[in-house]
């Protein structure tokens, strides 16, 4: 007969361990860390305090004395102007490609893809000699305008703000459309049909539909583009000249050339600024519009 | 199908296919001009030649160049592949806080302007003394190749299933053998492909490559700007013809390993 | 028949070879705060298939991985065919596994997966093409040996995973949950696939699960485990008919439960007074104990006269084909007192007040389970 068995409370008494060990496993990450902290993070840490101190300890003169010069803000105002401009035509040039990329289905779709891989897999250099080339007065550009009756006589672009926006724009219009077509592949294609079926216009289904859906791959693209648009040195430096200057190229010739330590670091803090802030800004407006947006 | 939306897929599809063309114009171009037979860049050329590809095998500018932009690349690559994967390992196997930040900070040196990024290194470096430029090149080098490292075999990891680990263990492999045999075959294409943009990157940079320079030791990159602002031929075309075709073969392999369209999630 | 103590490792009544051909003795395991495994024993008989059956938490694959060697128990030991494995790594101690998400190499084919293991163990290289076709072809899958792995169904990577582990011939074939990520029929049918290859081959087995049916089917022996320690280890048929706990009453099998207060105890039979009368049964208690008594529902019943009857409300009738459910209202809940009867009852319509009744030695008898135990 089955008796019954003995209570089986308290057997297993629950010890607290007391000590708190590091997982060991984390130590793997310690190089890493160090280097880049070495390498990087001090380094940043130092330009930052560099350019926020004065003979006197921590002070905002340098940032006011840079601000109070209106070639500063000749300066400030063509880095904002051109990457605005950029970030426009990007996004014009870029959604339609990028839902053409999520339509497009097997060597179509290859072809596309390849068409944004491939430029962004080849150096800021090559592209920028290349759009130098493209935009002379005797350039590609100029002999298509003339050709299809635009233009009466061929004009330079080189070295004019239209010039540098067309040849930024291609450098950077990759980094607008990957996002959105991040974004538009996983949109379901039945959300769409479903606006249809209650009636919908084709217009009202795109302003209702499509486009709030992809909102977080245009912010996430903007938010590339622009920051990108605004710190860039290379196309400027051979598209358009040093008549011309922009935060970034400033900075450049401050380290460069003018050997000006204090207004280097204070304009390269402003672009720090400005990637940061578009950086953190873009990722909390993807999110709050519903994930998807990548950083 | 209404009449407005065959005319607005239709303007869709002609606008991609212009941006398409836009993307791919300067590739054309430079590969086109390195070709033609004109040192003024008439386009179409007049006629056929290699004869910048012969002036840049004579170069004595271009090859140094090469030279120092393939060692640092090779070694920087290296360099984060080593420091990369064993931080992912940390950060997807370890059980510690802060794992997100500390990915986020591994990447960030992506997301910040490339310029003040070697503006800072090269004030760092100098405060700290470090005074040789290959050395500098190469330390920088490696802070721009981790992020992608860090992004890509962090993915591959949080997507291996470490049960395969075990089975392997089981069946007769000590756990360094299983390591060996299971997990480096399993993130064989995460290592190749971050490995290959990693390279990339590194040829291809210039803005920190910039501050890291001198009259003798130049990368690629900066020794082509140089010589556009001097003497504007085709060469610069012949080389970055090179450089495209070295583009076209990682997305070659690249595709191979782990197909395009993951490749274009940036 | 004396009472199993859980803690004890109990040798089988029939022993085929040796009784003692795995042997657990006191593994211990925590992690951080929380105690996974308090001291289990636990002896096996080569050629036996022993389930170890629980909830989800309750120790049962920690305890299959620290057998595997995969994972170190803090303190005890393990003894596989008179050799003390304890300390031995994974990759020396002959014992195969089959992961519950099967674990098949991706990048191989089925054929290099089930070669795998002879080929780290070394085996002689001209000979692994023979063992690999024999080994896929027990489990029917010798026309996909060119397939990858990723390409085949969840049933027959389970097949795969099964062939492979077996294919290195190994003392001890460990199982997690194999059966878990199939649907319903192919889980029976491969069931008794796999009890019946085992037991061709005589290969010893321990089989983690924590569905009882599966359990019953294929075991020689379960050990119920509840909360890091086993609390009963038996035969099927003792197990169900026997349950050791109140624990063990409740998770294998259905069964009507009463909450009941010792009255009086005379010639090992006691009178307990319940909510709905009084109910004898057979042990030993103190008077004035607080008992939990269990009835299994083809034990009970219906209509009929006997030592142990009490009236109850039907609540509802479900009807199972073979047999149907009857539910009846208890002190404890709607549904708590189930019996089962070959067909429905004359009369048997919910809100009737019928007539249960069961024999003495099927009551069986628990000490009530304090209100809470403390979670470890």
């Amino acid at each position: 007969m089955s008796a019954p068995a003995a209570p089986l409370t308290g057997r297993v008494p629950a010890r607290r361990s007391l000590s708190v060990r590091p997982d060991p496993v984390a130590l793997l990450a310690l190089p890493a860390f160090a280097y880049l902290a070495a390498a990087y993070g001090w380094p940043l840490l130092v330009l930052l305090g560099r350019s926020l101190s004065g003979p006197q300890g921590i002070s905002l003169t340098p940032l006011a004395q840079f601000l109070s010069d209106p070639f500063s803000w000749r300066v400030i105002g063509n880095t904002v102007r051109t990457a605005l401009l950029v970030t426009l035509v990007c996004l014009l040039a870029g959604y339609p490609a990028a839902v053409a990329l999520a339509r497009a289905r097997g060597a179509v779709q290859g072809l596309l893809l390849l068409s944004v891989i491939l430029p962004l897999s080849v150096g800021v250099v090559v592209k920028a000699y290349a759009w130098q080339i493209v935009l002379r007065r005797d350039g590609v550009v100029s002999g298509l305008l003339v050709g299809l009756g635009i233009w009466d006589a061929p004009q330079r672009l080189l070295f004019t703000e239209t010039g540098l926006v067309i040849g930024a724009a291609n450098v950077f219009l990759p980094f607008m459309i990957l996002p959105i077509y991040a974004v538009i592949r996983q949109i379901d294609p039945r959300l769409a049909e479903a606006a249809a079926t209650l009636g919908a216009s084709p217009l009202r289904r795109f302003l209702g539909v499509t486009l709030p859906l992809t909102l977080p791959g245009i912010v996430s693209g903007i938010a590339f583009v622009f920051s990108l648009a605004v710190s860039m040195y290379v196309v400027p430096s051979l598209v358009i000249g040093d008549r011309f200057q922009t935060l970034a190229t400033l900075t450049g010739r401050a380290f460069l050339f003018m050997r000006d330590e204090q207004l280097g670091s204070t304009t390269a803090v402003l672009l720090l600024a400005v990637a940061v802030a578009v950086v953190v800004g873009s990722t909390a407006l993807a999110r709050r519009l519903g994930g998807g947006g990548q950083s | 199908m209404t009449a407005t939306e065959r005319t607005a897929l239709a303007l869709v599809w002609i606008l991609a296919a212009a941006s398409a063309l836009f993307l791919m114009a300067p590739l054309v171009v430079t590969v086109a001009v390195s070709f033609g037979s004109s040192a003024v860049f008439t386009l179409p050329p007049p006629s056929w030649s290699t004869r910048w590809y012969e002036r840049l095998w004579t170069s004595r500018d271009l090859w140094p160049a090469v030279w120092t932009s393939l060692r640092v690349a090779v070694l920087a690559t290296a360099l984060a592949l080593v420091l990369g994967t064993l931080c992912a390992i940390a950060v997807v196997r370890g059980r510690f806080p802060g794992r997100e930040a500390l990915v986020t900070f591994l990447i960030s040196p992506l997301m910040l302007p490339g310029l003040v990024v070697g503006i800072a290194m090269l004030q760092g470096f100098r405060a700290a003394g470090l005074r040789d430029v290959g050395l500098s090149l190469l330390i920088a080098h490696g802070v721009i190749t981790l992020p992608y490292v860090v992004r890509t075999v962090v993915a591959a990891l949080s997507l291996f299933d470490f049960t395969l680990i075990d089975a392997a263990r089981t069946l007769g492999l000590s756990y360094p053998a299983a390591v060996l045999r299971v997990l480096v075959p399993g993130l064989a294409p995460a290592f190749l492909t971050s490995g290959l943009f990693a390279f990339l990157a590194s040829m291809d940079n210039y803005p920190i490559s910039i501050f890291f320079t001198d009259a003798w030791t130049k990368t690629l990159p900066i020794q082509m700007l140089q010589l556009v602002e001097e003497r504007p031929d085709p060469t610069v075309a012949a080389v970055s013809t090179l450089l495209i075709l070295l583009a076209v073969a990682v997305l070659i392999l690249g595709d191979r390993l782990v197909g395009l369209r993951r490749l274009a999630e940036v | 028949m004396p009472a199993p103590t859980p803690s004890a490792p109990t040798p089988p009544a029939s022993a085929p070879s040796d009784p003692g051909f795995l042997t657990i003795v006191g593994a211990e395991k925590r992690f951080g705060a929380s105690t996974v495994l308090g001291g289990v024993d636990l002896a096996v008989a080569g050629g036996e298939f022993v389930s170890l059956l629980g909830p989800s938490g309750c120790g049962k694959t920690t305890l299959l991985r620290i057998v595997a060697g995969l994972v170190a128990a803090d303190r005890g030991r393990v003894v596989l065919d008179g050799r003390d494995v304890t300390r031995t790594p994974p990759h020396r101690r002959d014992v195969g596994v089959v992961f519950q998400n099967y674990a098949l190499f991706p990048h191989l084919t089925v054929a290099e997966n089930v070669a795998f293991g002879l080929k780290a163990k070394g085996h002689p290289r001209a000979e692994i093409p023979a063992v690999v076709a024999r080994f896929l072809d027990l489990v029917q899958m010798a026309p996909f040996a060119d397939r990858r792995a990723q390409a085949l169904s969840g049933g027959q990577q389970q097949r795969v995973a099964v062939a492979r582990a077996l294919a290195v011939r190994p003392k001890l074939l460990l199982l997690d949950e194999p059966f878990s990520a199939l649907d319903r029929k192919l889980r029976e049918a491969m069931q008794i696939d796999l009890k019946r290859l085992l037991r061709e081959l005589g290969i010893t087995a321990l089989f983690v699960t924590h569905d009882q049916d599966e359990a019953l089917t294929m075991s020689d022996r379960i050990a119920v485990m509840n909360r890091g320690a086993i609390e009963q280890l038996a035969d099927p048929v003792t197990l169900y008919r026997r349950p050791a706990t109140a624990f063990a009453l409740g998770f294998v099998g259905l069964s009507s439960r009463l909450h009941g207060t010792v009255r009086e105890e005379g010639d090992g039979v006691l009178r307990v007074e319940t909510a709905l009368g009084t109910v004898r049964a057979p042990g030993r208690f103190r008077p004035g104990s607080p008992v939990l008594l269990g009835v299994r529902p083809e034990r009970i019943r219906i209509g009929a006269d006997g030592p142990n009857a009490i009236e109850a409300t039907l609540v509802e009738v479900a009807f199972q084909g073979a047999r149907a459910h009857l539910f009846f209202a208890g002190p404890d809940g709607e549904r708590a007192l189930l019996a089962e009867a070959p067909e429905i009852p004359a009369g048997a319509r919910p809100g009737a007040r019928l007539r249960l009744s069961w024999a003495i030695e099927d009551t069986l008898v628990f000490p009530a389970e304090p209100a809470q135990r403390d979670a470890a």
